[in-house]
């Protein structure tokens, strides 16, 4: 069964997209397999794209079981859909945009909706990232590891993570994000600037202070 | 209208500046801008600047975080070969319809 309001047209993807997802060798013929019902095609397909789907959830749910079931349902409804896929956009991306409206339509679901989403998405005053006016701390460049910043990434609340993952590590454009959360273009570009300065503010303290906001991120 | 309103600002705050990073970066630009006022600005305030250098940093870094880091468990894939499974068996009591 179709779910409601999941899109699953193959809209042309900005430039950062396809450099981000180059096409993976032997990916085209176990698509074309696929669409044909081969098993092995999908087990193939599954393998090539499982971790960065999984990562993909992981970053927007935090949560290890809700990934999993998200993951479950993505290929899924791929396999099931992939005959309508044209090769119009890379099929990471095409995959990457289907896994993510599951994801929103999940979080939805959970009571995140579509009318109030875009106030949902901004935390509270408390949450919000300081401006700078006059602090004088060592810069980051060249100080942060993918670990930390992974991990400073988990600990910031959902609405700045959200946008994030999607526009900063995704690749997605502001506009395609105002789309799939449903909220205007200078709202995604607003809260990913928040984003970046509340990920400054977490990169410049002790570590031990980014995994207490983990946990209390975790708790919320 | 009073001939002050039109005169060209000579220059701004950081928080004016900091007001317009969000556009500056969403432009492309990557928070350099082109307003003279707004680059003279970012050439004498240490502050700023320093907010900038970050902010590049982060948006650059987070390219490392595209290499997928997890996996999910075995237990994914089985329920996805179930739920296969069961779309080939209901579509072969059913022929002719799409799951």
């Amino acid at each position: 069964m179709e779910q409601q309001g999941l899109r699953m047209t193959e809209t042309k993807p900005g430039p950062s997209l396809f450099k981000r997802n180059p096409p993976i060798a032997g990916e085209a013929e176990a698509i074309e397999s696929a669409k044909a019902g081969d098993a092995e095609a999908f087990s193939k397909l599954y393998a090539l794209h499982k971790r960065r789907v999984y990562t993909l959830c992981l970053r927007m749910l935090g949560n290890v079981s809700e990934a999993e079931d998200m993951t479950q349902e993505a290929f899924l409804h791929l396999f099931r859909k992939i005959g309508s896929f044209r090769g119009e956009s890379a099929f990471s991306t095409w995959l990457h945009r289907l896994t993510v409206n599951l994801v929103l339509m999940h979080l939805r679901k959970k009571g995140l909706n579509l009318v109030s989403l875009e106030e949902t998405i901004n935390p509270s005053d408390d949450e919000a990232p300081k401006r700078d006016f006059g602090s004088r701390d060592p810069q980051l460049a060249g100080s942060v590891d993918r670990v930390a910043l992974e991990r400073a990434v988990a600990s910031l609340p959902p609405g700045y993570r959200m946008v994030f993952v999607l526009h900063d590590v995704e690749g997605f454009e502001h506009n395609e994000i105002a789309t799939m959360l449903e909220c205007s273009t200078g709202n995604s570009k607003s809260q990913l600037h928040k984003a970046r300065l509340k990920l400054r503010e977490l990169l410049r303290q002790p570590e031990q202070s980014i995994q207490q906001a983990g946990l209390k991120e975790a708790a919320q | 209208m009073t001939s002050q309103n039109s005169k060209p600002r000579t220059s701004v705050s950081c928080a004016d500046f900091q007001e317009q990073l969000p556009d500056l970066f969403a432009s492309g630009s990557n928070g350099v801008p082109e307003d003279p006022t707004l680059v003279e600005h970012l050439k004498t305030c240490e502050q700023c600047s320093a907010l900038v250098r970050d902010l590049q940093y982060i948006a650059d870094q987070a390219s490392l975080l595209l290499q997928p880091t997890h996996e999910p468990s075995d237990n994914v894939w089985k329920k996805i070969q179930e739920g296969l499974d069961s779309d080939r068996t209901r579509s072969a009591a059913q022929p002719g319809q799409n799951t």
